[in-house]
């Protein structure tokens, strides 16, 4: 079969609250291959999880469409879908062991009792749970929780399996683990995975595409790699990673390049990066006008003060030793402020606040955005 | 949903059981008091009204349940601080709350029945004493009995709320400088206003539907509108009256309830923790204030403890007060002449109570997790019997149901109607209360496994409400085994109660065979509730329910 795992198109949901409408979700578009682990990463109220729900079914899109192995979903019950979901409070049955939980999808669907024994036993194992059976859900730990919570989805093979935030609710460590423990999984078993999260480093670790949205929409899709390095918007440049996002003016739009103006006369060129959607530089940018150059706090060194061409002059706000590195505050002298992150090597030396430095921008790094 | 056959279907029966039981009687109750000679007129509410009598009646009810409301909270309030802000020994807690019960679970007129043996003619205390001229019956008497009957409410509701608060708050106003006296005034009190307004208007609604103790306590000092409306028809005869009473009845019963809704409807500023921060105790009340606590607890429990045991001993003596020699007689006559009523009482509260408690849960359940249009309405509807004085309903039910095309006066069903559409709201409300409690997770994902709505209605959600349903079911049983507001219309040659062979024995003067009836009734009554826990028990023997905050069910 050539058909994708999962397509949205124009998946919308409207919602009327106290009068008003409500665009929970507009227009969202994607398409998931065999195999793949997609998450959707935004800041709370985004839409990631509605756009899961209307992919389980919990909740029937407003507009658009749903196709899950080249099927067509969009109004069909969630029972009937054949997907697994795990749910950010595992939502496992109190009142039913283990075992309970792990074979009641297999009973539901009405497999021989030994079909369920064995299965729910090998699901177990797969997790790490094995003679577990017997235990209720308020005798294990959260993390033990978890696993359950995956073993009673992937025992049913799903077509798909979505998670919504499923490691919210561990602590830092456990969650660390579980992330690559359900990455490995995933692999193994060669499962489509859809998962939420609002955490950039969980998405960046795990994901092999990241679906980044905000109010709603869509903000870029891409490989964590892209997302990172060439964010297309302000959003996106601010949301993943740290940035430090600096307003200047534009002095002169090039082919692939833009140059524009600190206020004090220092001029600074970097790539200029553009949504997919737009075709030229010329519309999304015009000399005289205001830009936003992204740069990443790694791609700033701090330094003794220089006249040297290229240089920022700066005064330190703050300087914070956090072992692998220090980290800088500094105030441009036009009165913006920057982040700096310099990798501490040992015998370097650390600048103090209140000290007037000289600062490098790693040009190939920065890059101008659309304001 | 677009297409749900299952919901389309309960909302069908429910609006079909609504319009026979709930909206014909009161619409018939209505039409009787407000049509006379095929047109519209306010002839009948003005005749009742001319009548002085009537109109001391009106006055009497508002007087006397303002009275129950404001005595009844503030003992209500004074046993709640006993046993969640004072450290008095857990034993004496729970003596303080298993007192408290007692009135609970009690036929209404217990409490009137003692004070009649021991304040009333002959009355044990009046001769201990040597008190002369002193008459139980009035506004007194009245006052006393459904302060002791109703307090135990108010004590519910207020320390509910008063456990839920933080103990951190106290903390909070002790250490920026609050003397004890300070943090009572601006923290505790003012945070436990919603459960003194709830408790106020929750009193003020069952003193001014009750029936039983002015009946017997009221004498003609002391009309009240119930027992005149009842009076007037089973005395005289005349519907029409009793109908438009009924009305003046229902209108402050209704303000009643609408307030109550209004109260609740607002979400509480008291936030349940539980998951953060240590266990800490809540702090010391003042001294002066714990010493006025032990003294009106200590009276309370003895008069309470009094009062049951003179029930006791007066139904195992030949003459109360006259010859006290034992004797087992006015058991054997209730073991001969009762039993009828016994099991006519155990049927009827059975019946009641197995389709009360279907009702609540389907009920309970679409209007907690459906959709459907007219929900309010169903939620209002079905809260309407509860709300209304149970004498108004039995009158509606009597106007409804005394002629074609349903005729069912005198019959088992109109008597299991009338209790079924009036105490299964308790069950509703715990059942949704319970389904709040329960993550919507939980059965999404039952549906996400491949169950379907059936399968995870009956292999999920029921398993969790179970203990919410049970909780509705005995608190419909006792009902049906100890009201009697409404009822007392329905009975019949046919179809008799416990609680009307009381009323008669009473009336008759008969106080020992009375005090006979209401122990075999309120032995009955524990029986039945400690089989229903028990059962309880071993449904949920496996069902491990999560313990502390390791694993909540409370969605996140």
């Amino acid at each position: 079969m050539t058909s994708s795992a999962l397509e949205l198109h124009n998946v919308s949901k409207t919602f009327s609250k106290d009068g008003h409408e409500v665009h929970a979700v507009q227009s969202v578009n994607l398409t998931v291959a065999q195999g793949e682990l997609v998450t959707f990463l935004g800041p709370s109220g985004c839409g990631k999880t509605t756009t899961l729900r209307m992919v389980a079914g919990f909740e029937l899109p407003t507009g658009g469409a749903i196709t899950i192995q080249g099927e067509d979903m969009t109004n069909m019950p969630v029972n009937k879908r054949g997907i697994g979901f795990v749910f950010q409070n595992y939502a496992l049955f109190p009142h039913m062991s283990v075992y309970g939980n792990v074979a009641y999808g297999l009973k539901a669907r009405g497999e021989k009792d030994k079909d369920i024994r064995d299965k729910v036993k090998s699901a177990l194992d797969l997790v790490g749970l094995a003679n577990t059976e017997n235990r209720y859900p308020n005798q294990l730990s959260g993390g033990e929780q978890q696993r359950v919570a995956l073993a009673r989805v992937i025992v049913m093979e799903p077509n798909l399996l979505l998670m919504d935030e499923p490691l919210s609710n561990l602590d830092a460590k456990l969650r660390l683990h579980m992330r690559t423990e359900i990455r490995s999984l995933q692999k193994k078993l060669g499962i489509t995975c859809l998962y939420v999260t609002h955490d950039q480093s969980e998405a960046l670790t795990m994901a092999d595409r990241i679906v980044v949205m905000n109010k709603g929409k869509v903000e870029q899709v891409g490989t964590p790699f892209e997302i990172y390095s060439n964010p297309q918007s302000v959003f996106v440049a601010d949301f993943i990673g740290q940035a430090n996002i600096v307003e200047l003016m534009v002095a002169s739009v090039n082919e692939e390049t833009l140059t524009a103006a600190i206020p004090e006369g220092t001029l600074f060129t970097a790539r200029a990066l553009k949504p997919d959607h737009h075709e030229l530089t010329q519309n999304l940018y015009e000399t005289g006008k205001r830009a936003a150059l992204v740069i990443r706090p790694e791609n700033i060194t701090v330094g003794e003060r220089t006249a040297e061409e290229g240089t920022f002059p700066a005064t330190l706000t703050s300087a914070i030793f956090v072992g692998s590195h220090v980290e800088y505050d500094a105030t441009l002298a036009h009165g913006s402020t920057v982040k700096a992150m310099v990798p501490f090597v040992r015998g370097m030396k650390i600048h103090e606040a209140g000290e007037a430095v000289s600062l490098t921008f790693d040009a190939g790094s920065a890059a101008f955005l659309p304001l | 949903m677009k297409s749900d056959p299952v919901l389309f279907t309960a909302l069908v029966a429910v609006w079909l059981s609504f319009a026979v039981f709930i909206f014909l009687p009161l619409l018939s109750l209505l039409w009787t008091t407000f049509r006379v000679n095929g047109s519209f007129s306010f002839s009948n509410i003005r005749k009742v009204w001319s009548a002085r009598y009537n109109v001391r009646a009106l006055y009497g009810s508002l007087i006397l349940a303002t009275a129950v409301s404001i005595s009844g909270t503030l003992l209500g309030y004074i046993f709640a601080l006993a046993v969640t802000r004072t450290n008095f020994p857990k034993p004496v807690k729970a003596l303080l709350s298993a007192v408290t019960i007692l009135p609970l679970i009690s036929p209404p007129f217990t409490s009137s029945i003692s004070l009649t043996l021991a304040l009333g003619p002959n009355g044990m205390l009046l001769k201990l004493f040597g008190i002369k001229n002193f008459s139980i019956y009035g506004f007194l008497g009245i006052w006393i009995s459904e302060t002791l009957t109703y307090f135990p409410v108010a004590f519910m509701v207020i320390s509910a709320i008063l456990n839920t608060m933080a103990a951190t708050l106290d903390d909070a106003a002790l250490s920026l400088g609050a003397s004890r006296w300070r943090m009572l005034r601006t923290v505790t009190i003012p945070l436990s206003l919603p459960g003194i307004g709830n408790s106020i208007l929750l009193l003020f609604g069952a003193s001014l539907a009750d029936f039983a103790t002015p009946l017997i306590l009221g004498g003609h000092t002391f009309p009240v509108l119930p027992t005149e409306a009842y009076l007037l028809i089973t005395g005289m005869f005349d519907l029409r009256g009793g109908a438009a009473l009924s009305f003046l009845l229902l209108v402050p019963a209704l303000v009643v309830f609408f307030l109550q809704r209004q109260l609740l409807g607002k979400k509480s500023f008291v936030s349940v923790t539980g998951k953060n921060g240590a266990r800490t105790e809540f702090a010391q009340l003042p001294k002066a204030l714990v010493a006025i606590i032990v003294v009106v607890c200590t009276f309370m429990v003895a008069l309470i403890l009094y009062l049951y045991a003179i029930i006791l001993w007066g139904s195992f003596v030949k003459v109360w007060s006259v010859n006290n020699t034992f004797t087992l007689q006015h058991y054997r006559y209730v073991f001969k002449h009762g039993r009828k009523a016994i099991g006519d009482t155990l049927l009827i509260a059975f019946l009641s109570t197995v389709i009360g408690s279907i009702l609540a849960v389907v009920i309970g359940y679409i209007s907690q997790r459906k959709n459907f249009l007219g929900k309010r309405f169903l939620e209002f509807s079905s809260l309407l019997n509860y709300a209304l004085p149970g004498t108004v309903i039995g009158i509606a039910y009597i106007i409804a149901f005394n002629r074609k095309p349903i005729l069912l006066t005198g019959t088992l069903t109109i008597l299991v109607a009338a209790y079924v559409f009036r105490y299964y709201a308790t069950g509703i409300r715990s059942v949704v209360a319970s389904l709040e409690q329960i993550d919507p997770a939980l059965e999404e994902a039952s549906l996400s496994l491949g169950a379907g709505s059936l399968r995870t209605f009956t292999h999920v959600t029921i398993p969790l409400i179970i203990p919410a349903v049970f909780a509705g079911m005995r608190y419909l049983f006792i009902h049906c085994m100890t009201a009697i507001s409404a009822t007392i219309f329905l009975v019949s040659v046919r179809w008799t109660l416990l609680t009307t062979r009381i009323l008669e024995s009473m009336t008759e003067l008969q106080f020992s065979q009375a005090s006979a009836f209401s122990i075999v009734l309120i032995v009955i009554v524990f029986a039945a509730d400690a089989l229903m826990s028990g059962m309880l028990g071993l449904i949920t023997a496996n069902f491990q329910r999560p313990q502390e905050a390791s694993y909540d069910i409370i969605g996140a």
